[in-house]
């Protein structure tokens, strides 16, 4: 099944951009959702709420662009997937209080499968996770 | 030797991996996989189906095989390859009291492969390639040992 994704503006607290993913996120189409969500920024994205509801595969190749995602909406450049993707980035989180989930990209309702990789990874550290859509534009 | 009771041979391309994934779901299902583990075994096979084909073959041409299949009280998967040698046991556990912002963020493959199997092993192909066989214990209900 490939991916498919939808983006909805929604009128929050702040202007939240929501981007639905359909489908199997991996090593064939990741570099395709980052190149979107560039596109996004550059239109005025500043707050994005990816929709996992339909995500019915997450490879690990999907959380180099959720990681490239958070960069893009910090205004920094993707990481750099030339270098083999071994590269190392610093944020500007504070890692002398642990502090290190940014809110400018927030997620919604992973399918168990896609929990458990986001835990098993440890990315989920990294991001605010919503059990629903509503949920989560009213804790932007 | 492994009593592979189906396999699959595709080109070593990104776009091969949705058909691997199809596959090795349909094999863990036929041998009575409960869903969670299910999931484990195509993102171990993923993953390392993808390590071979971005890392390994690095572009250049190649194909993959992958055989799925009961044996005693074992699912066992071998997946075979061409590509220059490269053992992933090697690769060390990512260090998780790092931030995952600052963590290599394309090294989280193999980690996941150890996370959703009971063993990984590793052997090179004779005559060139390479050989990795994953194993997940069937009981009780396919838990994960250990």
């Amino acid at each position: 099944m490939a991916l498919t994704t939808t983006t909805e503006e929604v009128a929050g607290r702040v202007p939240i951009t929501v981007l639905a993913l359909d489908g199997e996120l991996d090593a064939s189409n990741f570099e395709r959702l980052i190149v979107e969500v560039s596109g996004l920024y550059d239109r005025g994205t500043r707050n994005l709420l990816v929709d996992l509801g339909g995500l019915t595969f997450l490879a690990s190749s999907g959380l180099v662009a959720l990681h490239s995602i958070v960069r893009i909406l910090h205004g920094e450049r993707p990481d750099d997937l030339d270098s083999g993707w071994d590269v190392l980035h610093h944020l500007g989180h504070d890692a002398a209080t642990g502090d290190e989930m940014q809110r400018e990209v927030q997620l919604a309702a992973p399918p168990p499968a896609v929990a458990r990789v986001l835990q098993r990874t440890g990315m989920d550290r990294l991001f605010v996770i919503h059990e629903g859509r509503d949920a989560a534009i009213a804790a932007f | 030797m492994v009593l592979t009771a189906r396999s699959l041979r595709v080109d070593a391309r990104v776009g091969a991996l949705a058909e691997v994934r199809t596959f090795i779901r349909s094999a863990a299902a036929d041998a009575g996989a409960p869903a969670e583990c299910l999931e484990d075994l195509v993102q171990a096979v993923d993953e390392a189906a993808t390590n071979t084909i971005v890392h390994g073959y690095d572009g250049a041409p190649g194909w993959i095989e992958v055989g799925a299949g009961l044996e005693d009280d074992r699912f066992v998967i071998r997946m075979e390859d061409a590509a220059p040698e490269f053992d992933p046991t090697s690769v060390p556990e990512p260090d998780m009291s790092i931030s995952p912002m600052d963590r290599r963020p394309g090294g989280m493959g193999v980690h996941l492969i150890r996370a959703c199997t009971d063993t990984m092993s590793y052997r090179p192909r004779p005559g060139g390639g390479n050989i990795l066989t994953l194993v997940r214990a069937t009981g009780p209900d396919w838990t994960k040992e250990g």
